[in-house]
């Protein structure tokens, strides 16, 4: 074997070497960061959640934390978690149900009593008492939730939809 | 000391014949660099430092962020150093930029430099985006929903992005985990070896001197300056660091409470151009930043000529000031915004004092507020009961419930005259022949009654010989309408354990209920509304209002 040769040689090894073991080191670090990027680590209930009598809900929106009864947060455990809020409000015979989140960046959106209608302080979208979008930058209404009455007794499924869209989609 | 620096320079292999010269001369002009080192180095000790209290999980950091704050000896003023230490960093930079910009010092062949000390800015704009979520409280928290919001908004791999961002679908421990590690060990392992590289590369160049003078040694010539600079700057640090006492902590992250986040103030240009841009704000979030990242790395290589692409740099300066300005004026002239952040200053403050003078619960900082004492029956009360019961209701449509409520006084009081306007005076049963008449006894006799009633309480303070000569007058008197065994009803309310936890925990289950008003009671039954531990929370505090005075009642707090 010539010098440049052997030379040439010992440094394709040495880089294969070097190569071979950087992969090895790397894999299990980036499949163990990416791990919970296809996972539901933060649990959300699927039960509808109780709400109290339907009698109590009236025209005006009337803001209702959403509390799971168990969260499971990666290694924790929770009970009664706030996990975010709705509005609810009577219309006609039957309750209508908004997400409190902003369908714009998911910032928290707060009832105006004086404009009657919401607003998101983040950006200052508004939303009119039926959830339309009325001015700022999001993308859509606020988003209704399902909600039943059962017995007389409110039952709502809590639901996050994806922000900075058009389409009301599920996370 | 010369012998051990001698000895020392011959261990390292250090060249002793030639002295670092800087050509042309010392200057302050060549300061920046050595301040942002030095800055930088300030922000690894008072990390380090932080890093000791610090505890990166849903329910633990708000409360160790507060405990650094509000307890720790000093902490404010490290966390204070860190905090705006960073804002600091991004002040040199800029300077450093510009300087070099003006200076030609970003054109062949140092273009790397440039591009290294470009690449080192994004990284510390970075470092600042990762540490505020870390706080956990109200603007980082929602701050970094907005930014995450804007990230995962990017075409095809912006979903992904959030995932990988949030270690997974939804705020949590993964997520200040991941935050943690790479604001204390990814981007300062990144940010040392690019400091580095900048640093040895531009030395090899030397610098692209602006004097003309004789050249003068570094030591310690420029060192004096450089020395100068950091204590000035440093000084200016610590007087703004002592005068905001640290930095702002909100109230504990809270999802269901709308927040007005407002992003860090060398972000607020950009938050500007979002509102002003309207529907294309989407657009203007990724596009800008991209321009103007693009615009700083083909510097160097389109100005090449003259100083023409200069004068771009110049109107990207005004235009960043403008907006910066822009936004904070008109924040500034919004009363409603003002409104707004004065409650959650309100709530900051009041959320820190029950953590120092409470703790913060495991469950973490968004039930901070359950641990002021009765504060879940004292918010019920004011949402349920205040309304008809309160002092102060125009609509009080029943007894007064205040502090001494069901006291010997209270008791004495009632017994006189039950018709009277603080006791049944607003209720339909007052002006009714079932109505309790006023009990008129000598006053030895009333003393008696009001003890042997004060007895049921369960006060521990009971005087047994009045209880008892109080209880045969109840027999006596009153036992047409009240009972005092447990259970039976009669016309009146039943009157045994009147007043404890478990009476008042039955009557506003069911105030209707044969043993307490029955059916001319106004009052709502609570026992579909409110949960047993709600009810029995209300039940808690009524008692505690027997003994308690208006002053107890305010050092509670406000809800």
């Amino acid at each position: 074997m010539s010098d440049p040769d052997r030379r040439k040689f010992l440094s394709f090894t040495t880089c294969a070497i070097g190569g071979g073991v950087g992969v090895v080191a790397v894999a299990p670090l980036v499949r163990l960061v990416v791990d919970p990027a296809g996972k539901q680590t933060v649990s959300s209930p699927r039960e509808p959640l109780d709400l109290g009598p339907a009698s109590r809900f009236v025209a005006e929106p009337m803001k209702v934390e959403i509390v799971a009864p168990v969260i499971k947060d990666a290694w924790a455990a929770a009970r009664d978690v706030v996990l975010g809020a709705a509005y609810i409000r009577r219309v006609g015979d039957g309750l209508d149900a908004r997400s409190a989140v902003c369908p714009h960046l998911g910032c928290a959106v707060a009832f105006d009593r004086a404009q009657n209608n919401y607003l998101c302080p983040c950006h200052d979208s508004r939303f009119a008492l039926d959830g339309a979008k009325l001015s700022g930058p999001s993308e859509r209404g606020l988003d209704q939730l399902p909600l039943q009455v059962v017995n007389g007794r409110v039952l709502l499924t809590w639901e996050r939809y994806k922000t900075g869209q058009s389409k009301k989609e599920p996370v | 000391m010369k012998r051990v620096l001698g000895f020392l320079r011959e261990r390292v292999a250090a060249s002793t014949t030639t002295p670092l010269e800087i050509s042309g001369g010392a200057s302050f002009a060549y300061v920046f660099g050595k301040v942002l080192v030095f800055l930088l180095v300030v922000q690894a000790a008072t990390g380090a430092a932080l890093a000791a209290f610090y505890s990166p999980s849903s329910t633990d950091a708000w409360a160790s962020v507060a405990y650094i704050q509000d307890q720790a000896a000093w902490g404010w003023l490290v966390r204070g150093l860190h905090f705006h230490g960073g804002s600091a960093i991004v002040v040199i930079a800029g300077l450093h930029l510009v300087q070099t910009a003006l200076a030609g010092a970003h054109k062949k062949p140092r273009e790397l430099v440039w591009w290294l000390g470009v690449l080192l800015l994004v990284l510390v704009l970075a470092w600042a985006v990762t540490g505020l979520v870390l706080r956990w409280d109200q603007l980082g928290y929602w701050s970094n929903r907005v930014e995450v919001g804007i990230a995962a908004g990017t075409p095809v791999v912006g979903e992904t992005i959030q995932k990988l961002a949030l270690g997974g679908n939804d705020y949590g421990n993964l997520t200040l985990t991941r935050f943690y590690a790479l604001h204390v060990i990814v981007l300062p392992a990144l940010v040392t070896v690019l400091v580095v590289a900048h640093i040895v590369i531009a030395r090899r160049h030397g610098i692209t001197s602006i004097r003309t003078g004789a050249a003068s040694p570094r030591w310690p010539d420029q060192a004096i300056r450089d020395a100068m600079a950091m204590a000035i700057v440093f000084a200016i640090l610590l007087g703004f660091v002592v005068q905001q006492h640290g930095t702002s902590l909100e109230a504990p992250a809270d999802p269901t409470r709308a927040f007005d986040a407002r992003p860090l103030w060398y972000f607020r240009w950009l938050f500007e151009l979002r509102e002003l841009s309207g529907s294309a704000e989407q657009l203007v979030a990724m596009a800008v930043p991209a321009i103007v990242g693009g615009y700083l790395i083909a510097l160097p290589i389109v100005d090449r000529r003259g100083k023409r692409w200069l004068g771009g740099l110049a109107g990207l300066c005004a235009i960043v000031i403008g907006l910066t300005v822009m936004s904070f004026a008109r924040d500034a002239s919004d009363d409603e915004l003002a409104k707004r952040q004065d409650e959650a200053a309100m709530r900051a403050g009041r959320a820190r004092a029950i953590a120092r003078n409470y703790g913060v619960p495991a469950t973490g900082g968004q039930d901070i507020w359950s641990m002021a004492p009765m504060w879940k029956a004292r918010t019920l009360y004011a949402q349920r009961c205040a309304s008809c019961h309160d002092e102060d209701s125009k609509d009080r449509k029943g007894p007064v419930i205040a502090p001494g409520f069901m006291n010997r006084a209270w008791i004495g009081a009632f017994l006189r005259a039950p018709s009277s306007d603080p006791f049944w005076g607003r209720t339909k049963l007052a002006k009714t022949e079932a109505a309790m008449a006023a009990v008129d006894v000598e006053p030895q006799k009333l003393e008696q009654l009001v003890e042997a009633i004060y007895a049921q309480t369960g006060a521990r303070d009971v005087d047994v010989a009045k209880r008892d000569a109080g209880r045969k007058l109840i027999d006596e008197i009153c036992s047409d309408c009240h009972s005092l065994a447990e259970g039976v009803s009669a016309t009146g309310p039943n009157l045994a354990g009147l007043g404890t936890r478990s009476h008042f925990t039955s009557f506003v289950s069911n105030p209707k209920s044969g043993v307490h008003m029955g059916d001319s009671s106004e009052m709502p039954r609570f026992d579909d509304e409110l949960t047993i531990v709600e009810r029995d929370a209300i039940a808690e505090y009524l008692v505690w209002l027997r003994t308690a005075t208006p002053v107890d009642l305010r050092a509670l707090g406000p809800l």
